[in-house]
Parts: C-alpha cells; structure tokens; sequence
C-alpha cells in the first residue's frame, strides 16, 4: 500500500516537472471507512467506503498552487496537472513562494508511533454488530429514554508524499471509535441528550463497549431538568473534555499567517508574559499513539517538541514556510499537531472543593472569538459549583470575555487530562467569569 | 448542526483557478468515456460520467439484489476553483476534482451506502453488493431504463465556470481590494478570497427516473484589517449564489466592500453590551439565522421520526403569533440554497414549516415521508457522493408581517438590534440554539444609540417563537455565502426574515455586577 501510493506521489511529481513547473510537491492518499450506526435495537445504517485523492503543489516561475483530484484515470490527470501548471503561470509571482528547503527535511524522527493497528482491518461485521448490541443494552436501560443510537467507525489512513527536491515520506494510521448519542424524555416537549465515545488506534485499548454506553446515559441523565443558571460574576471550571475547543479558539490565532496579516491577538507576544503563570502549553508531534502525531508535518518540515507557552511566557507560534518568510520569522509548523496542556496536581473533584461556588462548564454551544482582538462570548451547558460539589443542571447561558484576560485569569489546572482528543488538556479553572442567564 | 460562514481560513488551502485553453478544456471540459465497450450513451450526463442505460441498470441491480424499498445512483462531478489575494498580490490559486458515485439502499430506516471514485463496471459493482449487504430479502426488479426527467431552470448561466479565466477573475479580486484601500486611511491589510464551482450531478432511482441537475456556485470574501494607534480590528462581508461572471458588478462588489470597511470600523467604537435577558430586535436579511436554529433543524424529519426533536409532537399546534409565516423553498432562483432537484431526484419545492402561527410541516427525505405516509418535500440533500442523503433546510426565510421597522424600535425600551452574525448552533431534543452577533446596537427609550459587538445570544426555539411579538413588512434574504453542518455534512443554504422583535432572549455581555 505504501508503496504504491509513494509510487504514485512520485510519479505525480514528475508529470508536474514535465508540463513545465520548477518544483512541485505531490501527496498520494488513501482511505477505508467502515461505520455502523444501530438504533433501538436494529442496525440503522452501514457504509463502507473506500476512497483516495491525489494532491500536487505547483512552484513555477515565483508562483505557487496547490490542486486536488480523485480522477485517477492516468489519461484524465495527465491534462489536469498540465492545467495546473497553466494556471500556476496565469498568477502573479510572489517572491516568497517557494518549496520547503530541504534543510527542514534533515533530521526526521525515527520512533515509531504505534498509529497502526493490524486488528483494525480485520474487524468483521459480527464484531461490530455485538458492540452495537452491547452498546444499546446498557444505552437503553432507562424508562426515559426515547432514542438511542450506538455508533461503531474505524477505518485505515495511508498517505505517501514526495517532492522534486528530494522528500518522500509515508504516513498511515489506524482508527477505531465506538459510542453511544442518547435522547430521553424531559419536561414538556423538552428532551435531554447526551452521549459519549471513545477512540484510539488500537482495538485492545479501547474501554468495554459497556462502560462507554453506561457513561453516556449517565451524560443524559445529567441533563435532565436543566433551567437557565443565572446572570453572574463567578469561577468557571471548565471541564477537560470541554476545555480543548476552548485551547484551540486561545491557539486558533497563534500562527505567523494570522499574525503578519493583522489577525491575531498573539502579535508581540513571543518572550512575554502574555497569560497566566499556570499556563503552559507545547506541541509535541511524537507522543505514542497520539491522535495528532506525526514525523514531518505536510509541509515535510520534520516533527519536533514546540513549547508554545511556560508559565504564561509566549515562546513560539506556529510558522509555516511561506509566512514565516513574510514575516521574517523562522519556521516552526504550520500546524497543530498534539497540543499538551501541562497538568497540575488537583482532580476534578479537589477543583470543586478549591472554588466552593461557581459554574462548571461541561459542553459548548455555539458561539465565537474574534482572533484580532480576543473578544469572546461562547453559549454553555453544565451545573452550578454549590459549596464544592456538582449542583443543578444549567444551560441557556453565555460565558462572555477576552481569551487574552481570560487566560490570565487561569488560577487551577486540572490533573483530569481527558485522554480522547489530539489536545490533551485537564479540567481548567478561571476566576471572575461573566456569565449571563436569566 | 451548526451554520457557519464559510471558513475563510479554509479556503486559503483549498485556493484555486480556471484557464480557459486547449489542455483545460480537454482535461476537464469533456471526458472521455471509461472503461465501458460497445456504451452508446445518449444522455450528456452519462456521456460525462461514461455510463449508458444499460450499465447503470446492471449497477442498480445488483444493487437491489437483496431488496430495497427505495435505492439510488448518485453520480457527481464537482469542481472548485478558488484564488487568494494578500498582501496585494494573487500568489495562491487552488483546483479541486471530485467525482464518484454514491450507491445507496433503503430498507425501511435501515441505510445501506458505498460510494466509489472509479467508474469502472468492476468497481460500481462491488460497491453495490458491498451497500447492498444491509438487506436480507428477495431481489427488486430494477429498472431496465431510466426515464430522464425535465432539467430545471433555477440557475442556468450563459457562461459556465469552466470557460471563465483566471485572467478575467483577477481584476475582480485587484478591483475589491483597491476598493477597500480607498474607503479610508486606516486600512491596512485587505484580502480577498474568489471561489468558483461547476456540479454536476445524475441520479439514478429504482423508480426508474434519471434526474440531472448542472449546480453552479460562486463566492467571494473581504477581509479588511484597520488599525488606529496600538488598536486593531478585522471585519469581513462576503456574497455567494448560484451565479456566472457577469453576477460581479463593479456596484454589488463596491457594495460588498463598503459592508465590510463599515463593520471593521464601527469595532473601533462599540462595546459590549450589559449581560443578561432582554428584548433583542433582529434585523432583515441574516438573522434568519434565528429560522434556521430556533426552527429549522428541529423541523428536519430525520429527527422527528426518531422522537428526539423538542418539535416531534407538536404538528398542528399553535407555537407562534397569526403573523408567524416560517417557509423554507428551494425553488427561488440563483440563491446559494436553491436546488431545482434534491439528492434523492424529487422535485424540490416550497415547505411552509409555520403557517400563521401553526406547525404545520416537516422536511422530509423518502425514508421520513414513508414513515409518515406523506410524499417527500424535496429536502433530501447530501454534502456529496460520499454521503447519504438526510432532511436539510435550502432557503430558509419568514415572511411580512403587518409591523413596520420603525414601529418595533420605538417599542423597545432597553434592548438591543443585531444585524451581522458568524455562526449558530442548536441542540435539536432541548430546543436550546444560539447565535453568534458580530455587529448590532444598543436601543435606548425606542432609539438606536451606541453599537455593539462580539455577543453570543442564547433562546430556546419553542420559547423564542412565542416571543415574536412583532414582525415587520421588509422581508429580504441574506446573499452571503451560508453553509449549514449537520451530522458530519455540508451544504449550502440561504436564509432571510424581515425585522422582527423577539421579548426576550439571554444576550451575552459583560460588566456583571
């Protein structure tokens, strides 16, 4: 499989060198996607797919273009690379455009990940059927519930690149998920829902069918009876499974493109103390098995530990090639890969007793920041924090503020890193939230 | 089960560009027939996708193999094209192919789906018994032809994307940044992002019917960056439709520009406002965002038919004021919702949601209007060959009511208008929805006083719509370039309300004593 794809990106290359581009990078992939959603105890849906897309970056002339195809026929992509070229011509050059050095190739990692599980490929139908039944047993035991629906997705991902100046490399990764969404009858009209899943890799390392079902009813049943919390200035712990979209909207802007093109809230503040001294966040690529490590990046640049923030200092922001060179900084990654979150040494629990009141934040809805200047206001779901336990179910609220003060505020961090994310981050907590409600 | 503006961040991976030459048009204009002998199809659909009548019904037959209540062929040829201006330059272009067919089963609720990207009979084949796994019954007896039915006219353009060059496309982009620099000093980075697509799609049903639909789409996006001493703020305004060239007048651009610039600056002074419940006017055009939250999703048949929408028992009943019409049609020409078939070949059509304040009618696919003993409303759509198909929403809009814009602003006391949004969510079983208010202003005593930004509001769908207490008579859809996700899928759509009052939401805000 490897092979032939690494074959294929090589030769991609090549059709591109010979319709006249300078350099040109190719990435050939491919995909198997299995997924089994069963219902109230019958099976709802099964797809199984297989798919592929071959994607050429074209440097000519100072100019630059990327370009992507599932039309394999080789008559067919022969034209459209001789196009791609012609349309790479047709642009304005732009002196900053040009292939990663090789340099950045030097120096590739040799760990292995353990992203690939042979099992995966060999998980039959009736394997996924009785997960699904397990699944729905335990998702369905409860008077209230309306609906149920178990989900089984795994699937294999093989990806080779190759580029005119010297790079090949290979990826592939494995995937396994399984999990259960559950509605069950509230007040009213108004139904609760929640669900949980869990993923991986590998099959052995995924917790029993059972327990998943078990937690993700015990997620709705939470829900049930949920009222509109109040308008108040308060602690905020952000639970560790919601916490990591709230990192990626504090990281969405931390990059040398949104910087040098006046969209960042991240603009002056490498070796400053920008947050919290609890903060410290990094970007570690090679952490085994985890769900966004890799050897090189997709520009090839090869994968390396990246601190992003210590104790609240800003240290690094992700610099791809291309804006690094505009804005004269040197390149990092353009993107993300694993984002840690060092834990500290409090539970979920020891948070709790820490703050005594406040709100505890379990999910998202909805919402936005504006990256140039920090501004949030993000919708929420949770409970009211009553002297140090988990009190009232409340939703219909806002949490509104600045991501910049809203991270200096960070007063407690969490040892609950929740384990199913490429952002590895623990329960986190804030002093002096805004919150409107009723 | 979020709507969004189109990631404009996303699009700068994904830029691109059309020539118009020899090779492209060879490349990508005609296709030429796959691996199929002897295929004399007459068709120009399935000359493009290199089948015949004969191939797609032993596809559809063995397809069927097993039984089927309802399953289809879902070929489809997409291109995009997109390009990126920063800095002053057009440095980035993207293209993007995407073809294969989508081979779909329905037993009862029961879906089975396999797609594939080589249209060779082999592979269509195995990727029918492979979706075909999911029935155990008796054979259906497949269509031996497949009957093609009328090509709509909702959005035929004289020129199609792929005979349009990059060099006629890169003054629109220079023109809108030139534009932007000179509508003031403080100015200083101005991007601009074009995306074209050309779509064809066939479908193939086990009713026989062979339905062709050629889907043009075309956007673009400014994003202006101002600066004033050590502050700085971003804004952006953005038109998309199913459109050719000439939809890009210098005036609706200079149009576009000028939303943009004004958003950008009017950040320089506006705050947020205090935090808490209050009357929240929204204004015309995109705050349909509130139809497509508070309403729409949770109108959407799939779940419905499953019990898990605030909404599944609730048909008949009243759930707003007389003067709450909620529609939502595809049928209206050009808008980006617009579609003259749906992804499973019915007709689309016009859907009246809320009638005079009662709930009247679901979205339905085949699978829910089965259930339901009803014909399909045209609401079947999919985000591509990849994906089965699911009740969505196309153009989703309320319509006049006997207020005047006037009139509801002067009935508020203390509250607030919203005008431009981002993004919205809602969680279909608690009817909780929110949305995202870029730019809006305060309202003082029945006057429009100070602006505001940066607020999420937060209702509950059934609660809200009781709460349109006033719905004004300037009714408008909103032209920017809308894209709604649900359960891994996107789609386009559009929406639009005339001015209307909502008594009271939860409006996100700060200085919370």
């Amino acid at each position: 499989m490897s092979a032939d794809l690494q074959n294929r990106a090589v030769q991609a290359v090549e059709l591109a060198r010979g319709a006249g581009a300078a350099e040109a990078w190719a990435t050939a992939s491919q995909g198997r996607d299995v997924e089994f959603e069963y219902r109230d105890g019958a099976l709802e849906k099964v797809k199984d797919t297989t798919s592929r897309s071959l994607n050429i970056n074209i440097y000519a002339g100072g100019r630059y273009s990327s370009h992507q195809t599932t039309d394999l026929n080789p008559q067919r992509l022969q034209s459209f690379v001789a196009e791609a070229v012609a349309i790479t011509r047709a642009l304005e050059p732009d002196e900053h455009r040009s292939i990663t050095p090789a340099e950045l190739f030097n120096g590739r990692p040799t760990v292995d990940l353990d992203l690939v599980d042979a099992a995966v490929a060999g998980i039959t139908r009736e394997q996924r059927l009785a997960w699904c039944e397990e699944l729905d047993k335990v998702a369905t035991a409860h008077d209230r519930v309306i609906s149920a629906t178990a989900g089984i997705y795994d699937g294999t991902l093989n990806s080779a690149s190759a580029s005119s100046n010297g790079f090949t490399g290979t990826h592939a990764e494995t995937y396994c998920w399984y999990g259960t969404s559950i509605t069950l009858m509230d007040q009213g009209d108004k139904r609760a829902s929640d669900g949980y899943y869990v993923g991986g890799q590998h099959v052995a390392s995924l917790p029993a069918a059972a327990g998943v079902a078990q937690t993700g009813l015990e997620r709705a049943l939470n829900r049930l009876g949920t009222e509109k919390g109040p308008t108040i200035k308060t602690s905020m712990i952000v639970d560790a499974q919601a916490a990591g979209s709230l990192i990626g909207r504090l990281l969405g802007p931390a990059s040398a493109r949104r910087v040098h093109q006046g969209q960042s809230f991240w603009a002056d503040l490498i070796g400053k103390q920008a947050f919290s001294e609890k903060l410290t966040i990094s970007d570690d690529p090679l952490i085994r098995r985890g769900f966004g490590s890799r050897l090189f990046d997709s520009e090839g640049i090869s994968a390396k530990y990246l601190p992003i923030v210590e104790n609240g200092v800003v240290r690094n922001l992700y610099v791809d090639t291309y804006h690094g060179r505009k804005a004269g900084m040197a390149p990092t990654t353009g993107s993300a890969s694993n984002i840690v979150i060092a834990p500290g040494k409090l539970s979920l629990d020891g948070l709790l007793k820490e703050v005594g009141n406040g709100v505890y934040v379990t999910s998202w809805l909805g919402g936005n920041a504006d990256q140039t200047t920090g501004d949030f206001s993000l919708g929420l779901r949770g409970h009211m924090i009553e002297n140090g336990e988990i009190g009232r179910p409340v939703g219909e609220m806002n949490v509104t503020g600045n991501l910049r003060d809203l991270f200096s505020q960070l007063e407690l961090v969490g040892s609950d890193v929740y384990k199913y994310s490429s952002t590895l981050t623990p329960s986190l907590v804030f002093g002096g939230v805004d919150f409107s409600g009723a | 089960m979020t709507i969004k503006r189109r990631d404009f961040l996303g699009h700068m991976a994904a830029g691109s560009a059309i020539l118009t030459m020899p090779a492209f048009l060879q490349g990508c204009g005609v296709q030429t027939a796959t691996a199929i002998s002897g295929a004399t199809p007459e068709n120009p659909f399935m000359t493009w996708f290199g089948v015949d009548q004969a191939t797609t019904a032993r596809v559809m037959s063995e397809l069927t193999a097993s039984g089927a209540d309802t399953a289809d062929l879902y070929f489809q040829h997409s291109r995009t094209n997109s390009l990126t201006l920063e800095d002053g330059i057009v440095s980035a272009a993207n293209s993007s192919i995407e073809q294969g067919v989508g081979l779909r089963v329905v037993v009862g609720e029961q879906t089975g789906y396999a797609f594939t990207e080589d249209l060779t009979m082999p592979s269509m084949l195995a990727a029918a018994r492979t979706a075909s796994a999911i029935a155990s019954g008796s054979g259906e007896v497949a269509p031996q032809s497949f009957n093609p039915l009328g090509t709509g006219n909702l959005y035929q353009i004289s020129v199609p994307w792929s005979d349009v060059g990059i060099d006629q496309k890169l003054p629109v982009l220079k023109f809108v940044e030139k534009k932007a620099r000179s509508m003031d000093p403080s100015i200083d980075k101005v991007a601009v992002y074009w995306a074209d697509a050309d779509e064809r799609v066939m479908i193939a049903t086990l009713d026989g019917h062979l339905v062709t639909d050629h889907r043009p789409m075309t956007r673009i996006t400014v994003v202006v960056t101002a600066r004033k001493g050590d502050e700085v703020q971003t804004g952006y305004s953005n038109i998309a439709a199913r459109e050719e060239f000439g939809w890009y007048t210098e005036e609706r651009l200079t149009t576009m520009v000028k939303e943009a610039v004004d958003r950008t600056l009017i950040q320089f002074e506006a705050r947020r406002p205090p935090a808490g419940e209050m009357p929240v006017i929204l204004a015309s055009g995109a705050s349909g965002i509130l139809l497509h939250e508070a309403i729409g999703h949770g109108m959407e048949a799939d779940f419905n038919r499953k019990g898990t929408s605030i909404y599944s028992d609730m048909i008949g009943k009243k759930v707003a004021e007389p003067f709450v019409t909620v529609v939502d049609q595809a049928t209206i020409p050009r808008e980006r919702g617009a579609l003259n078939y749906d992804d499973e070949g019915n007709a689309a059509g016009r859907t009246v949601m809320v009638e005079n304040g009662i709930l009247k009618s679901y979205l339905h696919d085949k699978i829910s209007a089965k259930q339901y003993g009803l014909q399909p409303t045209g609401s079947g759509r999919r985000e591509s060959y990849k994906y089965s198909p699911m009740p969505r929403m196309s153009c989703t809009f309320m319509e006049d009511g006997p207020h005047t814009k006037d009139e509801i602003i002067a009935a508020v006391d203390h509250g607030i208008i919203c005008e431009t949004y981002t993004n919205g969510q809602v969680q279909i079983g608690a009817g909780d929805y929110t949305f995202y208010v870029k730019n809006g202003w305060l309202v003082e005593n029945g006057k429009v006083t100070a602006p505001i930004k940066d607020v999420n509001i937060i209702g509950n769908g059934p609660e809200s719509l009781k709460r349109i207490t006033m719905v004004a008579n300037d009714a408008r859809l909103d032209t920017g370039g809308w894209t709604c996700g649900k359960n891994g899928q996107s789609v386009p759509v559009s929406q639009g309300i005339p001015t209307v009052l909502v008594s009271k939401m939860t409006v996100g805000g700060e200085n919370v004593s």
